[in-house]
């Protein structure tokens, strides 16, 4: 099997390795470095599970990356973004009850803090839009609509066309 | 101000910090020291065929192979994945016809995915490629896809004991006439002004959780054999592995990894058999086994689809008095839950409305599809597709309006409910009604839609809905609770409720934290080791909170008790003396005599002789809570949905403007969380109404086993939706909780049907309603909508 050596820095930590080339990033970082945070959902760039920054800012479906093509490149997963505590988009996360069985989340807090990164203010349809790539089968997508825009700080944004909130009416006996 | 500490509350979700930095351990996570892997090798290429060849031994040249088991080296015990054979008495089982007709390795396959042999390597992809070289040679046999071709004659009987393919129906001797319902509704039919009849497709849902399936097994040194599995009925599990491999439950443990979403899907066992039979071959060394999303699609067990006929008669007035309805569900490959949704398809129809008489048939049928199984619902979309739509036909032709009719015709409080003889406690339905048809302005929209001209159509529709809260009395409904109170007076909660992510842990919690007094991090849930943990059927039937949440609450009581008759003899006063502020107990007569429940949680751990008096400083004995809670009740939550849809009528386009999810829950005992268990639902449910389907090519092997086929509703697809929840506390549930889990996707399913038909005229008989479909329609009623 033809290994190619690499420098490739995960999460701020500089490391050396020598990769299958044939390895995805997602197995390298999964198999190999015990980076189990990004997750495996389809394996072939369909879901977001595997979603990782690359190079601070644009994120990538670490499923569909060699990882022997990364040379010198710096790849941050969702743990990465927690090392001097929760960031933005964490917390609203938690804040926004946007988190259900979890296995999507690491891609959405990384795409979303991509997103962020790249522009500040986004509108409720740019959320949406960019977080197209990735699934969730259980929320809806509201709840984590509400994080992004919460940590964007921007919420409630003037654009009210998914003004979704629950209310609470107490029940009526006649 | 709120009566309660956090009951209501939204508190952050118990396990969302781990999430939101990727640290729980899903199965797939997990690496073990000499860890090996095994790789099942799966007839692709059939979907019905018998095994001619079986060849390893190029497979075995390969080195890192260590071993590959073959239909004979494995256990012939016969199981089934489901679990409704755990869930009733043997003599029902038997009654039911219930099969455990599935195998670890077959030669028979019987659907496109069934397991051939397994591959045992030291790594996954010395598994693969050995995988790839076991030669398998196959002789096709017959295949059948549907009800109508597997009862036709000649075709290939699947099970010995199931003539025609007919692998249930509802049976004489519990359902005379083989029929579920109240009345006779032919008779009944005949004094109808209007009868409405027709044949409806079901369609077969996926449940797609993003978890694809994972195991490890591994036998350890004293030949225990131990399982992580991500299952959501883990001591269901733990019976069913026992049994497949004749040890007893206590050579075998579970430990239940996080659960990355379920719908169903992990209901029961799904590869935990081919996995343990693989460790069981290897002894000392675990062996995990990691599914493909290709391979997880085609295994694990979808939403049953079907052939619904139905018939309803009503007087001019509106008034129904007859329902004569006939499923016929298509259970796949294997028996599975065969004679669970036939049956409960026919409850959700008989639980909602006020038909003078009912007469429903249900039955399943082998074909050649992927099994079918458990998906959230569980019947119960099925028949919202149906009946909502053959109800508001009827209403059309009467002129009533579809909210007004529901109003007057629904079951409520006091009505039977879905299984007879269990009354509804609590229904709100009235109310969720009212409140959905004012926020999405349903008068105001009904005549504008009569006025509208051009090429888009828009249309609004409604539908109801109830559910269950738990399976009591039809199935078994028991949770086993222990509360050990540290002796700081924080308490640990053990049962073996699952968490499947929609929050159970979070909500128990809460109940623990409030029946207790404490604080939310006061109180730890131990759950998901089999050691540990008593019996708990599972985390189906939407029973958690209110089954798990009584169990909760029972052992909390027994807690207090002793916490009392403890506190009466520290404080020298009797008990009826006493009362709990927070978390102290005082006299009520003298406040100040008082005492900490952390004080005598100490004093019974840390029990010593008091040297002056030669007595121990209290009463001794570490407290524990103890609760085995069969429930005694069930309070169905109901719930109204309306839609609004603009289709454009030139490319058969369906857009969703607006969804108003109206529920009563009982109370609400966490608003966010049971706000995302509805617009998750109601993503599925739109799902099932308008995109989501597995489709078979002509030799029965499927066509969009990828999220790229599979269409769901992505983020920016979803409608605006609105969660309105009709608070009313139900007399039984833990805190007048009712349940949550799979309320959120049943109604959409019928309201969105109804919507479409508001705005085109036209009903579609098979779900999804897909643009093709609604071209194809559009186009043979001969409508120009110019
Ligand atoms: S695992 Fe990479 S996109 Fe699904
Ligand atoms: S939280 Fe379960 S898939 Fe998103």
């Amino acid at each position: 099997m033809k290994e190619r050596m690499i420098e490739l820095t995960v999460n701020g930590i500089n490391l050396n390795i020598s990769v299958p080339v044939h390895q995805t990033l997602l197995d390298t970082l999964r198999e190999q470095l015990g980076f189990t945070d990004t997750k495996y959902g389809c394996g072939t760039g369909e879901c977001g599970a595997c979603t990782v920054i690359i190079d601070g800012e644009d994120s990538l479906c670490s499923c569909m990356a060699l990882a022997s093509t990364l040379n010198g490149r710096s790849i941050t997963t969702a743990a990465g973004l927690a090392e001097q505590g929760l960031n933005a988009v964490q917390q609203a996360f938690i804040d926004q009850t946007a988190v259900q069985c979890g296995y999507c989340t690491p891609g959405m807090v990384v795409k979303s803090t991509s997103l962020l990164r790249k522009n500040p203010n986004p509108t409720e349809e740019e959320i949406r839009k960019e977080l197209e790539g990735n699934i969730c089968r259980c929320t809806g997508y509201d709840s984590i609509v509400k994080a992004v825009q919460q940590a964007a700080q921007s919420f409630p944004e003037e654009n009210t066309q998914w003004d979704n909130a629950v209310e609470l009416k107490t029940g009526a006996h006649s | 101000m709120s009566q309660f500490s956090v009951i209501g509350k939204n508190v952050p979700k118990v396990d969302a910090f781990e999430k939101v930095t990727g640290q729980p351990i899903y199965a797939a996570d997990l690496k073990m020291q000499g860890m090996l892997y095994g790789k099942i090798v799966r007839c692709m290429d059939h979907a019905h065929a018998r095994v001619t060849r079986l060849d390893f031994s190029e497979a075995l040249k390969i080195p890192g192979v260590i071993k590959i088991l073959g239909p004979e080296d494995v256990t012939q015990t016969t199981y089934n994945t489901g679990a409704c054979d755990e869930m009733v008495s043997d003599k029902v089982g038997h009654l039911l016809g219930d099969l455990k007709d599935q195998t670890i390795f077959t030669y028979h396959v019987r659907h496109q995915g069934d397991a051939i042999c397994g591959v045992i390597a030291t790594s996954e992809e010395i598994a693969e490629r050995a995988a790839a070289k076991v030669i398998v040679e196959y002789e096709p046999l017959q295949v059948f896809m549907t009800p109508s071709e597997a009862e036709k004659t000649g075709t290939h009987q699947l099970h010995p004991d199931k003539p025609n393919n007919m692998a249930f129906q509802l049976p004489d001797a519990m359902f005379p006439g083989n029929s579920y319902g109240w009345g006779d509704a032919e008779e009944a039919m005949k004094e109808a002004d209007l009868i409405v009849e027709d044949n409806f497709y079901v369609n077969k849902q996926k449940q797609c959780q993003m978890e694809p399936h994972a195991y490890i097994a591994q036998v350890d040194g004293r030949g225990r054999l131990h399982c992580w599995s991500s299952g959501q009925m883990p001591k269901i599990t733990h019976q069913k592995i026992a049994r497949l491999f004749d040890m007893p439950m206590s050579m075998v443990k579970i430990h239940s990894t996080t659960i990355g979403g379920g719908f169903g899907a992990r209901l029961g066992i799904i590869s935990e058999p081919e996995t343990c039979a693989m460790a069981l071959a290897v002894p000392g060394r675990p062996v995990k086994v990691q599914t493909l999303r290709e391979e997880d699609w085609i295994i694990s067990e979808s939403r049953h689809a079907g052939d619904y006929w139905m018939k309803l008669g009503f007087k001019k007035d509106g008034t129904p008095v007859a329902c004569q309805a006939r499923f016929k569900a298509n259970t796949g490959a294997y028996f599975t839950h065969a004679s669970g949704v036939p049956f409960t398809t026919g409850a959700w129809l008989s639980g909602m409305y006020k038909f003078g008489a009912l007469g429903y048939q249900g039955e399943s049928y082998f074909s050649n599809q992927a099994p079918a199984g458990a998906y959230r619902g569980y019947g119960n979309p099925q028949t919202n597709f149906v009946l909502e739509q053959l109800i508001d036909r009827a209403l059309t032709q009467l002129d009533i309006d579809p909210v007004q009719w529901r109003l007057d015709w629904h079951k409520g409080v006091g009505d039977d409910g879905w299984c007879f003889g269990v009354k509804y406690p609590s229904c709100q339905l009235s109310e969720c009604l009212r409140q959905g048809a004012e926020a999405i302005e349903w008068d105001k929209k009904v005549a504008a839609n009569k006025q509208q001209s051009g090429v888009k159509r828009r249309g609004v529709g409604v539908s109801v809905m109830n559910h269950t809260s738990g399976a009591m009395p039809m199935l078994l409904e028991h949770t086993v609770t222990t509360i050990m109170m540290n002796e700081d007076g924080s308490a640990v909660v053990s049962t073996a409720c699952s968490d499947l992510g929609q929050g159970s842990h979070t909500v128990l919690h809460q109940i623990a934290a409030e029946a207790l007094g404490l604080e939310m991090h006061e109180v730890t849930l131990k759950t998901g080791d089999s050691d540990a943990n008593g019996f708990d059927i599972g985390s189906h039937a939407s029973r958690t909170t209110y089954v798990g949440g009584n169990s909760i609450l029972e052992a909390s009581d027994d807690v207090k008790k002793q916490l009392l008759d403890r506190a009466s003899r520290h404080l020298d006063t009797s008990v009826e003396n006493l009362e709990f502020g927070g978390k102290t107990i005082f006299a009520k007569n003298n406040p100040e005599n008082s005492i900490t429940t952390a004080e005598i949680c100490r004093l019974g751990v840390y029990n010593y002789m008091d040297p002056e008096t030669g007595e121990p400083e209290g009463a001794p004995g570490q407290i524990f809570g103890f609760s085995s809670h069969f429930a005694k009740h069930n309070s169905p939550p109901f719930g109204a949905c309306f839609v609004e849809v603009e289709i454009d009528t030139e490319t058969g386009e369906i857009e969703l403007l607006e969804l108003v999810h109206t529920h009563d829950i009982g109370r609400t005992l966490h608003p966010a969380m049971a706000e995302g268990q509805m617009v998750g639902g109601a993503q599925q449910g739109i799902g099932m109404a308008l995109t989501e389907e597995i489709y078979y090519d002509d030799q029965g092997l499927a066509l969009n086993s990828s999220f790229t086929d599979y269409k769901m509703y992505g983020s920016s697809d979803m409608p605006k939706m609105k969660v309105i929840l009709v608070e009313d506390p139900d007399p039984h549930g833990p805190y007048g909780a009712k349940s949550v889990g799979e309320a959120g996707l049943t109604s959409p399913v019928g309201a969105i049907a109804n919507a479409v038909y508001n705005a085109l005229g036209i009903q579609f008989k098979e779900a999804p309603i897909t643009p093709e479909k609604v071209l194809k329609a559009i186009k043979e009623n001969g409508l120009n909508f110019a």
